[in-house]
């Protein structure tokens, strides 16, 4: 296959990564080198090679395949483009059985699949909830692409991103003075709407709050770091951002393990130096389930709690610091869980009891919680050449929002908002998407 | 790898259609780009915008936040999305000779 038509855009320098190009006709042999070492440290890639029983129990649940109707993203038959590599090269067993179930030898065509569908995988892990023996695709897909990775094989649009992430510590690429800038236009925001001085502060030690918002918070989302702060104001306290990273996401997780690490230990430092109690971490899906999950194991011991926005916030209700009125949100609001909220992030209950604080009228789709469709953008599939597979991978979404007749669809994560509003429009669902600290924002009597 | 020829001038774009040096960009460039977002002319509004992003971009190297950039020109989103179809990131950045905003946008 031309590289030119490969979609993704593949990135022409992972320098950054410390990731260089393998000549295609060396790529074969060194997949088989590079799967070999991975089989030997990621216990859980061999594990689900291994188990798959073949029972078909996950085709149906991918919204990947109900959206793009392509056998080779049903999750198994996804994992299979692996799977047969491994039997054929690595699997104990004689090899005469071997060959009958399918295996096969790594070629150029194998690694064209490999890229074409670890790309086509959202690592929702929807997936994993329904199958017999609790395979995670994802972590199939994780791998995978590192393994394309150490081959010169990434998609423009994540190397960019984790070039600004190394540069900058937020996926935008904005230096410190643009934060600070953007900064201080949102507070003259806040003194007109409000009439009260309510601070956005950077870089504060001591404060007992260190708030990660997403980049996009301070680009498109404004509205939800807005709220943030109206929030912080009124349940009286101190906080503030860091300058040197502004960025709860960490596309790391979704294929290269090192930036997943250097990103993650950024903010650790960032909440040491600054001598918190606690970090919050914003709205950001994919970012809340490794800072909860990963930390301690890769970056421990933490010294402080890393805590979601809506846990704070349920803290500050229960204290009777903050009220919402409700009647600031009268339309007919519906709820998206985000992938990593719901399925391995543990926040389900949490926006819920917000939502049923801070808006008149909440109706949940379906399917919902854990069991929830993904937005079809997750793991980064958010660049404008793959706009036809993203608008397929988000058509269960569309017609579950569909069924609401909601007027507002709450997504509180960064990648749903780029994602779900296209989504919507595309499919031709009338809904206008907001994140929580949107609405909470609205609602919040000041 | 996509090609704008402006009188004789080769300017190379990315495959987004993004200029691929911010650097040649000038006012023809700026209408050349414009075509490739269905814009046929530049008007008053147009340029209003497009100079605060040049602006905002020489000066931080990013471009602006949209709420500031609404506020600052006094040209709100819904008509943004009028002048530059593709919205403030994907067509008035492109326009304008910027780089392509990236993230979760």
């Amino acid at each position: 296959m031309s590289e030119s038509v490969r979609i993704p855009f593949l990135s022409k320098d992972n320098s950054h990564m410390n990731l260089s190009f393998v000549p295609t006709e060396d790529r074969p042999k060194a997949a088989i080198e590079i799967l070999g070492e991975m089989l030997k440290y990621k216990r859980s890639l061999k594990l689900y090679l291994d188990v798959c029983t073949h029972c078909g129990a996950c085709a149906e649940q991918c919204h990947s395949y109900l959206g793009t109707k392509d056998p080779y993203n049903m999750p198994v038959a996804r994992v299979d483009l692996v799977r047969r590599v491994y039997k054929k090269l690595f699997a104990p067993g004689h090899s005469i059985f071997r060959a009958w179930d399918g295996a096969k030898d790594i070629d150029q065509e194998t690694i064209d699949l490999w890229y074409k569908y670890f790309y086509q995988c959202n690592q929702c892990r929807r997936c994993a909830v329904y199958c017999p023996k609790g395979i995670d695709t994802a972590e199939v897909t994780i791998a995978m692409r590192e393994l394309l990775a150490h081959l010169g094989l990434v998609p423009k649009f994540h190397a960019g991103i984790t070039k600004n992430m190394k540069l900058t510590g937020n996926n935008m690429g904005t230096p410190i003075p643009a934060i600070l800038d953007g900064i201080e236009f949102l507070e003259e925001e806040l003194k007109d709407e409000t009439g009260l001085d309510i601070p956005i502060p950077v870089d504060k030690k001591g404060a007992e709050v260190l708030f990660n918002p997403s980049s996009s918070d301070l680009f498109t989302n404004t509205d939800g770091m807005m709220a943030v702060a109206k929030i912080f104001y009124k349940a009286g306290i101190s906080w503030t951002l860091s300058s040197r990273i502004t960025e709860t996401a960490n596309f790391g997780l979704f294929f290269h393990e090192p930036t997943l690490r250097e990103h993650n230990r950024k903010l650790m430092e960032a909440g040491k130096e600054l001598g918190v109690k606690r970090i919050v971490a914003g709205e950001c899906g994919h970012g809340w389930r490794t800072w909860r999950m990963f930390t301690d194991t890769i970056n421990g011991p933490l010294p402080f709690p890393v805590v979601h926005l809506f846990e704070e916030v349920l803290e500050y209700m229960k204290d009777g610091r903050i009220k919402f009125d409700k009647s600031k949100n009268p339309e007919i609001v519906t709820y998206h869980d985000p992938c990593n909220y719901s399925r391995g992030g543990n926040l389900i209950e949490q926006p819920r009891e917000i939502l049923r604080a801070c808006v008149e009228n909440f109706i949940e789709m379906t399917p919902t919680a854990q069991y929830s469709f993904c937005c079809g953008g997750g793991s980064g599939i958010l660049m404008d050449e793959a706009m036809e597979l993203r608008m397929a991978l988000g058509q269960p979404k569309a017609e579950s929002v569909r069924n609401t007749n909601a007027k507002i669809l709450c997504a509180p994560c960064a990648i749903c908002k780029a994602q779900l509003p296209t989504v919507m429009t595309y499919h031709k669902v009338d809904v206008t998407v907001k994140g929580l600290s949107d609405l909470m924002g609205r609602a919040l009597i000041l | 790898m996509a090609e704008l020829n402006i009188n004789g001038q080769v300017i190379v774009l990315d495959e987004d259609g993004f200029l691929e040096d911010p650097d040649v960009w000038n006012e023809e460039i700026a209408l050349a780009l414009a075509k490739t977002e269905d814009v046929e002319e530049l008007t008053e509004d147009h340029w209003k915008v497009i100079n605060y992003l040049r602006e905002y971009f020489a000066k931080f190297g990013v471009a602006p936040m949209v709420r500031k950039m609404c506020k600052d020109t006094g040209v709100d989103l819904k008509t943004i999305y009028v002048l530059f179809p593709s919205g403030p990131a994907k067509g008035a950045c492109k326009i304008a000779g910027l780089l392509k905003p990236t993230g979760c946008v």
